[in-house]
């Protein structure tokens, strides 16, 4: 047999030399491989330098003919210690920790980059290593990446028993001489006399040692930058990048803790060693977190990544109370994700040197702690506590988008797997790492993902990647990340659902003949002037009032409920599926509904002029608008006239009308005023929040400008009596259903929550803010007023909203009837009954009033309070969601209506950080962070935040709480959500 | 093994004299496809398609499985074809022949390499839990050019398929039956088909949609696939005798124009199949989402 | 982790140091192995692959009463578990091998004088030792001498290389370079095909590609693909020349 020796004289090329590299790598998966690769190395690869004649034709052109021409200046920049101007060879760690100075547009160019150091520089970090590929194509930096490792004069094996970086290290000094020597010919050959130095860059002490050995010129960095003009400003950039990185080489592999085991968490928080709760993350500081707990009146504090210990805001946690000299005040800082992580890898994690909580972050909380310790007021330290379990995982689909520079190859038909970092468009969630293999595909794009696991030696949950929804900012993306991020359904019907409506469809009518069994029960009051007013627009119309003025100088005064129940009846498939949308929800420019179009908009809706089923509330008012006697029936109106509040307020002001319709408006709107000033007696609350309304432009609805929303009386009108019903059919179920009334609840918020604000008060107006009650709070609401400045008031309404509890529906067996009241209406009992077709709730109480009134029997799963339970947390969440789905609509289009614009505007101090403070500008409704970092052109400005004072101060300016002040309004895409932001900036 | 009846020497060199002069047995251009027939069944994601007397029906399904543990971020897609002996007395049941290898080769790159179905949106909860979408490719009856029949019938039962909402909450998930959510369409990145080209002569003669007896006689093919966007996911040319470099590149040309014939006839027929389903135009009343009204 | 194709445009300088129309190292050589009819030995970079061709001979199929005018030529294909990064046994029936098979099978099928063979088989063995891409390239090329090293009359070398785009398909990107002989590397990477000609100028035999890739690239890539296999085709023949100067002398 032949021998199957090599034949290395057989080489394909003549300029080339074979060798071969071998080397391990570990997989994800811990198992080894040993890699074989084959190296070209060849002779033709330039300087590319000007200065060099012989490297000009060496590189074969590509395919298209194109060659590059030579990159390095022949006459580089000279400095004080190369005065015959000089080639820079940083080394990676020079890439590292400065490349901020690289970037500088008037300092460093000429610069040769090293294969050797781009590959490394690729490993440690993938965002420094697309900015250093950004340096090379930029022409005016004249960087040129020379691949030292293919070249057979630089190329430099690995010896036994040598470290990779000591092989990487003498790879970059050959690489150096040979450019020195290479250089030297060059200019010989020319015959000219000046010969740019090759300055080799490092800061690694050893490393200069033996340059200096082989006769190389190489320099630390510092020395190198204080040799150049403005040395002091560029210094600071390296200095700054220098310490984030001073812990670097440790390798400190660092787990999260393990969980607890349910066992023991269960024992736990029935002994009360533990507290069990739901963690939220600060939406102005991504590491702490609190939860609230039965045990404390204020929220624990948890604080630090180690100590959330993997808890995802909206999970359910267990915690421990840490021990009383660890506790912290909470922050008075903003910090976001994306400042303090953006440099990491997602693909290689481990490899990085730092744990689970890297220096940065470290830092950036014990700032923190310094602070707290020295201010004690704002600053008092609270309970504090960390994350010992997860008892229920919360997760559900994140809409974000993929960070850029975490994407290692934006190729598109790569077939490979990457990891990439999902930036979700929910600050308080933290980077996602998600495994894909299009991620070039999903650059730019909304996308949705879910969380899979969170392991312990893992910084960031990894999840996967469910869809794209479109491109970023565009108005169908948008809208539908905005509907998935607040949990909205927004799929069609069911078609199961289809079986459920009027066979008849649109063309369904109340039956003509009153015998029909449609009619049974109910009472015909076609002949009522009956008339709605709403929004305009409105389609879905739920309610129509009547008044008139009875015989006995009372009132009759109705209000008409579109007979949802008739339609929909429980249990069926369009119920299930009414109830677990909850509610209609209103963006900007749709409405996602609860019930199909064709009753919402039509058999249900009380459209005028047509007949349609009713639940009616009737009452005997008198004079003083109390009620002589209510009555609740099924019915049939016809309503005479849908108006909006606007034509309404119109024809109740017009005094040439004077037809009965008219008239008994004219009642209503006596009575409402009576209600309404007897309801504001009894303690009700006049809050505020800010509502804008979008215009849009009518034919393309494109927004073009945002203005604050007009409260008429006939808003009120429509109100009064609203809430008139709802209370009064209220009672009525509960005194039916004493055990299973579907109710609706607001408690009263516990005295700590206005402590803040009732502080903030005192100490910057002089004002006093009391909370014992409502009619308390109402009444020391209407004092805080300036006199300077209308607006204030507002303000202080719209805070004092935000201390508040939110209002919630519940099963009346649930609660003990003290607990039933309502806080912010002032009524002992409360519920909703006013709006079936696009609240759940109304429908339910719908149900029970008909049984309550013998018109047909309750529904089994109305009188289960297990199942009420269950429906009332349901609708619960959506209702909350709705309202967020609707003003983040709401933020999106004021967004879009400012694009492109930049406006002065007045706005008000609302929070102060130590390193920021939040603007309120009453105009768009709109709030938005102001950080002095971004005042200061993207450095931290020197400043002074004193927390008893609430005011900061930097340089010459000082921003108090509560003032006044101008802003610049511009939009902004933001780097770190995806999103069109309003940005804020102090003029 | 049985065999296909060769077809005749006299009955060869007849097929062959007509092509030069270009005459095909059945009077169609050399270009054109016999008439293509594309239904679908009742229930989602099943295709039958007719391509002369070539019939080939696909049923996709899906269930959910626990994912590869070497994939744990991708749901799973297989694609299993079957030639009986009700296409063609040459085909024995339980025996994988050659036509049958290369065919599963052939949908198998062309469908699943190129991506066409996007296999990480089939993942529900990354190493439990994902779909596995199997299609099954019957082929019914056999008279030449199943290479192409049978992508056309697998790519439309891809896109008329609906699988199963799902919805994950914290660890659990939920599978909806059809009646209880609408059933969600799958993710299907682009839209390739095959385009067989069969030459004869050394490249001389070219044609598109050969039937059996040309298949028989040919002396070679090409088989693309290629979407309506110019981007060819395949090239098979198995030996044969060599054919020009350039001719290749006229045969991407032909199929590119092949392809976007076949993504309108599939088109056509889903927005038909679409208005059937929707009865009476009840279907616009299950929408959720409404325009509203600025006011 | 090493850099990747991306950094290919920085200086036209592939993953391994090559240029765009190089071909790797290329060694061959026959009758390695006296007991067969035929043999070679053949490495494209670091894939290697170990030829036999046996026959032509009686179909040793039991039973099989050909009844063919010409030559069978079966193909099998072994690739050994420790041929790859990570050991891994690939069965026979393995889909993929089978179309290997196939492939290989009819591309000789057309190239052999088979009607001087009726009613015999030739088999042609193929042993993957090692692969680094180009593997089906490979095996054509390794078969090839194979069968001249076992005197089958064949009307021309059939060689084979492969190519490849350093951009992908979506990408617009006009200064894309086709690529030669990509090693294993590329090949995840990038989308090539793989090509094979004989019989004169520019005539193609094989051509499999398994990649999406845009059309208007394919022009380049099987102009360079044709260069490439006309490269490779005289590095064999000069491999053949040798191996029969090397006969010659020795007799």
């Amino acid at each position: 047999m032949t021998s199957l020796k090599r034949s290395y004289a057989s080489s394909t090329t003549p300029s080339t030399t074979l060798s071969s590299k071998t080397y391990l790598r570990t997989l994800r998966s811990g198992k080894v491989q040993k890699v074989v690769r084959e190296l070209y190395l060849r002779q033709d690869i330039p300087c590319s330098s000007q200065l060099c004649s012989t490297c000009i034709d060496l590189a074969p052109a590509g395919f298209h003919g194109k060659q590059d021409p030579p990159v390095l200046s022949a006459t580089p920049a000279g400095t004080t210690q190369y005065p015959q101007g000089h080639y820079l060879v940083p080394d990676t760690n020079a890439f590292l920790t400065a490349m901020d100075l690289f970037e500088a547009e008037d300092a460093a160019r000429d610069v040769i980059v090293l294969q050797t150091v781009l590959e490394e520089v690729k490993n440690r970090s993938l965002p420094l290593y697309h900015r250093l590929i950004a340096l090379t194509k930029n022409e005016g930096k004249r960087f040129y990446v020379f691949f030292n490792d293919f070249r057979l004069e630089t190329y430099v094996t690995r010896e036994a028993g040598e470290s990779i970086n000591d092989r990487n290290d003498r790879a970059v000094r050959k690489a150096c001489s040979w450019y020195g020597s290479h250089l030297q010919d060059a200019v010989k050959a020319r015959q000219s006399a000046r010969c740019p130095a090759v300055v080799m860059l490092s800061d690694d002490r050893e490393n200069l040692r033996k340059a200096k050995e082989d006769g190389l010129i190489a320099s630390g960095l510092q020395d190198y930058v204080s040799g150049l003009p403005d040395a002091d400003r560029l210094l600071d950039m390296v200095a700054a990048s220098r310490d984030q990185r001073a812990t670097r080489d440790e390798k400190a592999k660092m787990v999260y803790p393990e969980y607890m085991s349910m066992s023991a968490m269960l024992t736990g928080v029935k002994a009360g060693s533990l507290h069990q709760g739901t963690f939220s993350v600060s939406p102005y500081n991504y590491l702490e977190g609190t939860v609230h707990v039965p045990a404390f009146d204020r929220p624990l504090i948890i604080q630090g990544r180690e100590n959330s210990n993997r808890a995802v805001s909206g999970d359910i946690v267990v915690l421990e109370v840490l021990p009383k000299d660890q506790w912290k005040a909470p922050s008075s800082k903003v910090i976001e994700e994306d400042d303090l992580t953006k440099n990491e890898n997602a693909e290689n994690e481990d490899e990085s040197a730092e744990g689970v909580v890297t220096e940065k972050e470290r830092r950036a909380l014990q700032e923190e702690v310094k602070r707290a310790h020295g201010k004690v007021a704002e600053g008092k330290p609270q309970p504090t506590a960390k994350v010992v379990g997860v008892i229920k995982r919360n997760w559900r689909q994140y809409v974000g988008h993929v960070d850029k520079d975490s994407v290692r190859s934006e190729a598109k038909q790569s077939r490979a797997q990457q990891t990439v970092f999902l930036i979700p468009m929910d600050k308080r969630i933290p980077k996602i790492k998600v495994r894909t293999r299009q991620a070039g595909d999903l650059l730019g794009k909304r996308v949705l993902v879910t969380i899979d696991s969170w392991d312990r030696d893992s910084r960031y949950p990894v999840g996967h990647f469910i869809r794209s929804l479109g491109e970023l900012e565009t108005k169908g993306a948008e809208t539908e990340a905005l509907l998935l991020e607040w949990d909205v359904q927004y799929r069609p019907f069911p078609k199961s659902v289809l079986d459920c409506l009027p066979a008849e469809g649109h063309d369904w009518k109340v039956p003509a003949d009153t015998a029909d069994p449609g009619w049974k029960g109910r009472r015909d009051l076609r002949d009522l002037l009956v008339c709605s007013i709403d929004p305009p627009g409105c389609v879905d119309i739920d309610d129509a009032l009547h008044a008139k003025l009875l015989p006995n100088g009372n009132f009759e005064v109705g209000v008409h409920i579109a007979d949802v129940s008739h339609f929909v009846k429980p249990n069926n498939a369009m119920d299930k599926e009414a109830s677990l949308r909850g509610t209609t929800v209103y963006l900007v420019d749709k409405r996602i509904d609860m019930l199909p179009m064709l009753l919402g908009t039509d058999l249900c809706s009380l459209k005028p002029y047509v007949e349609r089923y009713a639940f009616s509330v009737l009452w005997e008012l008198d004079q003083n608008a109390d009620i002589v006697n209510a009555t609740f029936t099924k019915s049939v109106i016809r309503s005479r006239e849908a108006f909006s509040y606007e034509r309404a307020q119109l024809r109740i002001d017009d005094q040439s009308q004077q037809d009965e319709l008219t008239q008994g408006m004219r009642h209503l709107m006596m009575l409402s005023k009576k209600l309404r000033a007897k309801r504001m007696a009894a303690g009700a609350l006049n809050l505020a929040s800010p509502e804008v309304r979008i215009e849009a432009e009518s034919e393309t609805s494109d927004p073009v400008d945002v203005k604050t929303k007009q409260l008429l009386d006939t808003n009120q009108l429509v109100e009064e009596f609203m809430l008139l019903a709802n209370i009064s059919v209220a009672g009525k179920n509960y005194s039916a259903f004493p055990q299973t009334a579907l109710l609706r609840r607001h408690a009263a918020p516990p005295k700590t929550n206005f402590e803040e604000l009732a502080n903030q008060l005192k100490v910057k107006k002089n004002l006093e803010l009391r909370s014992d009650s409502s009619k308390a709070l109402a009444d020391s609401l209407d004092t805080c007023t300036d006199p300077s400045d209308p607006f204030f008031n507002t303000l202080v309404r719209i805070l004092a909203t935000r201390c508040m509890m939110s209002a919630e529906y519940f099963c009346s067996g649930t609660q003990a009837y003290p607990e039933f009241r309502h806080y912010g209406l002032a009524s002992e009992i409360y519920t909703h009954f006013t709006s079936p077709i696009r609240r759940y709730a109304d429908l339910e109480a719908h149900r029970q009033l008909a049984a309550a009134i013998d018109y047909e029997p309750l529904d089994a799963s109305l009188q289960s309070k297990s199942k009420l339970e269950a429906v009332c947390k349901n609708i619960n969440v959506r209702h909350r969601n709705a309202q967020m789905a609707g003003r983040a609509s709401v933020e999106y289009y004021v967004g879009q209506a400012l694009k492109g614009r930049v406006l002065t505007e007045d706005g008000f101090v609302m929070r102060i950080f130590s390193n920021g403070f939040v603007v309120f500008v009453p105009r768009f409704g709109i709030e938005g962070l102001i950080r002095l970092r971004d005042l200061g052109g993207g450095k931290e400005v020197e400043s002074v935040f004193d927390a008893e004072e609430y005011s900061l101060s930097f340089g010459e300016r000082k921003v108090e709480l509560f003032e006044k002040l101008k802003v610049r309004i511009e939009d902004e895409a933001e780097e770190g959500t995806g999103k069109r932001k309003i940005k804020l900036s102090l003029v | 093994m049985p065999r296909e009846a060769d077809p005749s020497n006299n009955e060869r060199e007849f097929v062959l004299s007509a092509l030069r002069e270009n005459v095909r047995l059945d009077g169609r251009a050399f270009d054109q496809f016999r008439d293509v027939d594309l239904a679908f069944g009742e229930e989602y994601g099943a295709a039958d398609v007719r391509i002369g007397k070539t019939r080939v029906m696909v049923k996709i399904s899906a269930e959910v499985v626990t994912p590869y543990a070497d994939r744990k971020f991708d749901g799973i897609f297989t694609i299993s074809t079957e030639l009986s002996p009700i296409a063609s007395p040459a085909f024995e049941v339980g025996r994988q022949d050659q036509t049958e290898i290369l065919l599963s080769r052939l949908l198998e790159k062309t469908i699943r390499r190129s991506g066409a179905l996007d296999t990480e949106s089939l993942c529900i909860i990354a190493g439990q839990k994902c779909f596995h979408i199997r299609a099954d490719v019957h082929v019914l009856d056999y008279d030449g050019n199943i290479a192409d029949a049978s992508c056309l019938a697998l790519v439309a039962a891809l896109m008329h398929f609906r699988r199963p909402d799902v919805e994950v909450h914290g660890e659990d998930v939920t599978v909806f039956g059809l009646r209880e959510r609408e059933p969600i369409k799958l993710q299907m990145q682009h839209q390739p088909f095959c385009i067989t080209t069969s030459y004869f002569d050394g490249g001389e003669v070219m044609l598109h949609d050969a039937s059996l007896l040309e298949e028989q006689c040919r002396e070679g093919e090409v088989i693309i696939s290629i979407n309506r966007f110019g981007e060819v996911c395949q090239i098979s040319k198995y030996g044969g005798p060599p054919i020009d470099g350039l001719s290749i590149l006229t045969c991407t040309n032909m199929a590119l124009e092949k392809a976007k014939m076949l993504d309108k006839v599939v088109k056509a027929k889903l927005e038909e199949d679409e208005k059937k389903r929707d009865k009476g135009g009840l279907m616009a009343e299950l929408r959720a989402d409404n325009e509203r009204e600025q006011g | 982790m090493p850099l990747d194709s991306s950094t290919y445009a920085l200086a036209h300088l592939r993953v391994d140091g090559r240029r765009w129309k190089e071909l790797r190292r290329i060694h061959g050589q026959m009758s390695t192995q006296a007991a067969a009819d035929g043999s070679s030995y053949f490495e494209m970079g670091n894939t290697k692959i170990i030829c036999t061709v046996l026959g032509p001979r009686q179909p040793t199929k039991s039973g099989g009463r050909d009844q063919s005018r010409e030559a069978i030529i079966e193909v099998e294909i072994g690739v050994a578990g420790f041929s790859g990064m990570d050991r891994k046994k690939r069965s026979r029936n393995d889909k993929r091998t089978q179309e290997m098979q196939y492939t290989i099978s009819s591309a000789f099928a057309s190239t052999v004088f088979t009607s001087q063979y009726p009613h015999s088989t030739i088999t042609i063995v193929l042993h993957v030792l090692s692969q680094d891409g180009a593997l089906l390239a490979a095996c054509i090329n390794a078969a090839t001498l194979a069968l001249i090293d076992a005197g089958v009359p064949m009307q021309d070398y059939i060689a084979a290389c492969t190519t490849g785009s350093t951009a992908s398909y979506a990408s617009n990107d006009e200064d894309a370079d086709p690529l030669l002989d990509l090693n294993g590397m590329e090949e995840l990477e990038l989308p090539f095909l793989t090509m094979g000609t004989s019989g004169g100028e520019d005539k193609v035999n094989v051509l499999v590609m398994e990649t999406r890739i845009q059309m208007p690239r394919l022009e380049a890539m099987v102009s360079v693909g044709l260069d490439g296999c006309k490269q490779v085709r005289n590095i064999l023949d000069g491999i053949v020349r040798e191996h029969g100067k090397k006969l010659l002398s020795s007799r």
